[in-house]
């Protein structure tokens, strides 16, 4: 066993403490995650209460539990429909010459102007705050980095000989995608998705810092740290449950994202 | 010169844009600004003639028109919160931003360079699996979780470090670096990571040139020829991410601005978000955007005008 | 006057708390205060938020004024009148009154700043709308002429909104105005600073010579800014004041504000428009525990929209006292099953005390079984859908305080627009109408007693509690008062 395989497990028993949590939290928590008892607010870690309880006596091992599930899910899903947009709009300006490809180049460079807390910002204050909009929000500032990648790949897939070959018997630019491209650059795709769900996983929870993503009385690490901060003379401990938990998963996707790089994108470079 | 030409044709294009694009967005966000000014007490025809007087009954398009012409004229307009020409109040805020973003640059640029040399030195022996785990975990790091433990277990326990607010130069360079140390600090662990990562594989690939054979052939000591060559590529590799870096720098000032409660830019966009001050917060989108447009190309131009044969990736010239 | 509110001040509705940085230096020239949320302009005519008022009522003077027991004293005008019919009032002048730029005051800027606050835009212009006519009988003389009978005129004049304004700085007046108050503005750096100086020519005892506000949005920024003896007073929350207890440089000031903090109810719900729905939501939920736990203890529980600290006060707070058994069965009998029944909850995100509340009240509820869905909306969308809009079950909101009850009570109109209860009782209605022009004050205030009887059995909204505000100062800050109506005056504080 090499040093990069203990890196991977690693990155994959963190990657699976939220997911586990997460998906446990469906069917069961050791306390109910909303359910308010004031007596018992902010204690420390104790048998009853592994994580301690937080300002209105919730149990903070279920709460994390329960904000795994969002957190998990709105890095993927949003990762997943930036991806989806960012590889269309980037290999569409590759196939296509002339203006089009110009406002296409254009709007990508509009797009990585923008810092991402601001964009994601806009976001949410013209749609609402809530899960599916936070989404959509971490979606289109992903979507930049997908579509730059894809359309490279593209134009290095444009030189190559197959691909002249099947333009000069007239196969349809759709069916190239599909057929030629698609298979060719999913290596590079699939290790970009990996590796973009912990900077989704982040902006979602800096969102909901902010007090623009994850609303109560869902949970959400973000949330939680941004209750705890009230609270930062009287009862500091609240600040470090969510955030170690936070940290730990992102390290995780980006432990194994980096892994995936290797394995499929460098291995495949050397053959 | 055709090349520069044409990147100063694209920046403005971009510019156009991304105006266009904010505007539109802006023009969706729900909560009527007139609305919120007459507040709980206010009746329909209160709002209607507020509105007429704010100019928000003209059709969208006219109002884009309007607003970019002045734009172009170098004019912002007037925030409707504050009554102040937005310029001036953006203006007033830069030097919170720009004080912000630059000290965390002092702060990583050395410690990534010291680091990321000694690791790529070192390859995968102590110093430098060290240099990646640190590596990893500034960028798994949450900017605003250190903040609020750097807020919790260092600010609230001394009277070194203010908890909020900035202190301006003028009254004392020492208190006013003291005011942004932190939040600077916190940025600049966001940074270090890919600047660790760049200054490492730049100097991996200096490394192993063949002119480092050659020294070694002709009995130069290492020390020497590292200082003299890969020691230099390494130096220079970060700051031609500089510009690609800004957009990522400006959104953790936006944040760390508002843990902190530092007036800057990024303070000023949450007010104009929350109030739907809705021309301060077009203001400061484009201005933010341009600047990061402007950066980019600057850096783009000074990269091929140092590197002629260079052709930047990914760009469709 | 004996009839206006007692004590209180309220920290509500954008609430503001201020802090006072003396210098450690102890210098009695200077007080530097702290400011939480930033002055939303400075145009005192064309806003509705209690943080700008707390400056603006120091830049400018009303021509009534209240004392902290909540009598009217004088202002601008030495005196008034009212007319034996009660439909017009005389105010008599001072005329050795200079705006800060050195313009002298009369009646003419009394006329243009009133109809300044009639205006279309301007968020008053209901209030002020009885007023017909404003007619200048010479330099010093002004008389008001209203449509209907109004009890309580001489207090329109005396909130912070009806500040006398100069016309020539209309443009400026949200950012540079100009007034006739003990301070003058001297420089203002939104989410910075602001700072206010004496004004010299004041007709009035003014202390301190220079006011620094500093702002600090953060309340732990602002406890340790005060605990480092940076600050001189600070408004804090509950859980905060455990830092100053027992420390003799502190000194802790407690005042029962007048504002009213509700769970309003929408009547034009299927459910809600059902009383005994609406009384087993109140048999539901624990208000001691809710204020204990959102508030730290600091309020004081009530049963109707009346604060305790108002004349008149009828103490309903244990009418429907918590009994959840009771509230399941008043629900059974009046034939719903508490699983059917599913409430949209929005509360507004600005206010994090209404957004803890709410998720309380959310968990009560989901005790007896009745479903509530929570959405945290920004407060401008409050106002638009929920306020004005409707569009809503429930929702967690305070309303400032009122020296008059029927200014205060006046929203349970069934044709008032500001009714967003959907309220609609025919007995209250005509007790509304007739308040107005009702000039017994013991028959008035048995109107009010009425209404508020009926509205603690109707409960067409939770009514959780009137808040304690908490202020912190240091041991040497003397002539630090609350008033009944938001406001702060500078010109009284001074070290000892």
């Amino acid at each position: 066993m090499n040093k990069k395989n203990v890196l991977f497990i690693i990155g994959i028993i963190l990657l699976l403490i939220p997911v586990v949590l997460g998906l446990t939290s469906f069917f069961y928590t050791p306390h109910p995650p909303n359910t308010m008892n004031v007596a018992n607010r902010m204690q420390y870690p104790s048998m009853e209460h592994l994580l301690g309880t937080d300002q209105f006596g919730r149990d903070i091992l279920s709460r994390i539990m329960v904000s795994s599930r969002y957190a998990l899910f709105i890095g993927i899903t949003s990762v997943f429909f930036g991806s989806i947009m960012g590889v269309m709009l980037g290999a569409l300006g590759a196939i296509s010459k002339g203006i089009l490809r110009g406002l296409i180049m254009r709007m990508i460079d509009g797009l990585m102007a923008f810092p991402g807390v601001l964009l994601a910002m806009m976001f949410v204050a013209a749609l609402g705050e809530g899960i599916w909009n936070t989404i959509l929000a971490i979606s289109i500032f992903m979507v930049p980095v997908f579509a730059r990648l894809s359309y490279s790949l593209v134009l290095e897939q444009q030189d190559k000989l197959y691909i002249k070959a099947a333009k000069t018997y007239g196969v349809k630019p759709l069916r190239m995608i599909y057929k030629h491209y698609l298979p060719a650059i999913t290596p590079r795709i699939v290790t970009q998705f990996s590796a973009s769900i912990g900077g989704a996983i982040l902006t979602e929870s800096s969102l909901s810092f902010l007090g623009l993503g994850v609303q109560p009385p869902n949970a959400s690490w973000g949330l939680m740290l941004n209750e705890a901060q009230q609270y930062m003379l009287t009862f500091p401990y609240l600040t470090v449950p969510s955030g170690v938990i936070l940290m730990m998963t992102v390290l995780g996707f980006n432990l194994v994202g980096d892994q995936l790089n290797d394995l499929l994108v460098r291995r495949k470079g050397r053959n | 010169m055709r090349f520069i030409l044409s990147r100063l044709l694209s920046g403005v294009a971009v510019i156009f844009v991304v105006s266009f694009i904010t505007f539109i967005i802006l023009m969706m966000i729900p909560g009527d600004p007139a609305l919120l000014s007459l507040g709980t007490e206010a009746t329909p025809e209160n709002v209607e003639a507020l509105r007429d007087a704010m100019g928000f009954n003209e059709p969208w398009y006219v109002q884009f028109l309007e607003w970019f012409t002045s734009f172009i004229s170098g004019d912002l307009g007037r925030s409707y919160l504050y009554g102040e020409e937005i310029s001036t109040l953006i203006l007033q805020r830069v030097p919170v931003t720009v004080s912000v973003a630059l000290l965390s640059l002092l702060i990583a640029t050395p410690i990534a360079l010291f680091i990321g040399v000694i690791a790529a030195l070192y390859q995968n022996k102590l110093p430098d699996v060290l240099a990646r785990t640190l590596m990893q975990i500034g960028d798994a790091m949450p900017s605003f979780w250190l903040a609020l433990l750097l807020l919790v277990y260092v600010a609230a326990g001394s009277s070194l470090f203010p908890i909020s607010g900035f202190t301006p130069i003028s009254e004392g360079f020492i208190d006013s670096i003291l005011s942004i140390l932190l939040p600077s600090f916190v940025l600049s662990l966001g940074l270090m990571g890919t600047m660790i990562r760049i200054v490492r594989s730049s100097m991996l690939i200096a490394l192993k040139e063949d002119y480092m054979l050659l020294a070694k052939m002709n009995g130069i000591s290492k020390f020497k020829t590292i200082v003299k060559y890969p020691l230099r590529s390494a130096i220079i590799a970060p700051l031609t991410i500089i510009g690609m870096q800004m957009a990522g720098l400006l959104s953790g000032v936006i944040l760390v601005e508002n843990i902190f409660s530092l007036p800057g830019l990024g303070r000023l966009l949450l007010v104009a978000v929350q109030q739907r001050d809705l021309f301060l917060l077009q203001g400061i989108v484009v201005v933010i955007v341009s600047t990061v447009v402007i950066i980019n190309m600057i850096t783009d131009i000074l990269y091929r005008l140092a590197n002629p044969t260079m052709r930047i990736g990914g760009r469709d010239e | 006057m004996k009839h206006l509110t007692k004590i209180g001040t309220s920290l509500l509705i954008a609430g503001i708390f201020l802090g006072t940085q003396t210098a450690s230096a102890q210098d009695d020239d200077t007080l530097n205060m702290a400011l939480s949320v930033d002055p939303d302009g400075l145009d005192p005519h064309r806003t509705t938020a209690a943080s700008t008022f707390q400056i603006t009522n120091n830049i400018f003077d009303t021509l009534v004024k209240v004392t902290p027991e909540g009598e009217l004293t004088e202002g601008l005008a030495t005196d008034w009148e009212i007319s034996e019919d009660g439909l017009t009032i005389t105010f008599n002048l001072r005329d050795d009154v200079e705006f800060h730029n050195g313009e002298a005051f009369s009646a003419d800027d009394v006329l243009y700043s009133f109809e300044r606050l009639k205006a279309d835009e301007s968020p008053r212009a209901n209030d002020f709308a009885n007023i017909t006519e404003i007619n200048v009988i010479d330099d010093y003389t002004i008389e008001f002429v209203t449509e209907n009978l109004n009890a309580s005129l001489a207090s329109d004049f005396a909130y912070p909104w009806t500040a006398i304004v100069l016309e020539e700085n209309e443009e400026e007046l949200r950012n540079s105005p100009i007034g006739t108050g003990a301070y003058a503005l001297e420089a203002w750096v939104p989410q910075q600073n602001l700072t206010l100086t004496k004004n010299e020519n004041y007709f009035d005892e003014v202390h301190i010579d220079t006011v620094e506000f500093t702002m600090m949005p953060d309340a732990t920024a602002r406890t340790t800014a005060m605990l480092s003896g940076d600050l001189d007073i600070v408004g804090v929350s509950g859980d905060l004041v455990s830092q100053f207890e027992g420390n003799d440089s502190f000194q802790i000031i407690e005042n029962q504000s007048n504002a009213v903090q509700l769970m309003a109810m929408n009547l034009g719900n299927e459910f809600l428009s059902v009383p005994e729905v609406r009384e087993a939501i109140n048999l539901a939920v624990d208000k001691d525990l809710l204020i204990e736990s959102v508030f730290w203890g600091y309020g004081e529980k009530i049963g109707s929209h009346y604060p305790p600290v108002l004349l008149g006060y009828e103490d309903h707070s244990e009418a429907y006292a918590f009994n959840q058994e009771e509230a399941v069965a008043v629900l059974e009998e009046a034939g719903f099953e508490a699983a059917d029944i599913t409430l949209d909850m929005y509360l507004p995100s600005d206010y994090q005390s209404y957004v803890d509340a709410g998720q309380i009240i959310a968990d009560s509820l989901e005790n007896i079984g009745i479903n509530v869905n929570i959405e945290v909306v920004e407060w401008s969308v409050w106002l638009s859908d929920i306020y004005t809009g409707r569009d809503y079950d429930l929702t967690v909101v305070g309303h400032t305080g009122r020296l008059d009850p029927y200014v205060l009570l006046a929203r349970y109109h069934s044709e008032s627009s500001e009714n967003y209860f959907n309220y609609n009782n025919e007995r209250i209605d005509e007790l509304l109408t007739d308040v107005q022009t009702e000039l017994d004050e013991d028959v008035r205030y048995e109107m009010f007693s009425e209404i508020q009887d009926t509205l603690a059995e109707e409960v067409p909204a939770l009514y959780i509690q009137s808040p304690i505000g908490l202020s912190v100062t240091q041991a040497n800050v003397r002539g630090y008062e609350s008033y009944p109506i938001d406001i702060i005056e500078l010109k009284n504080i001074y070290f000892e």
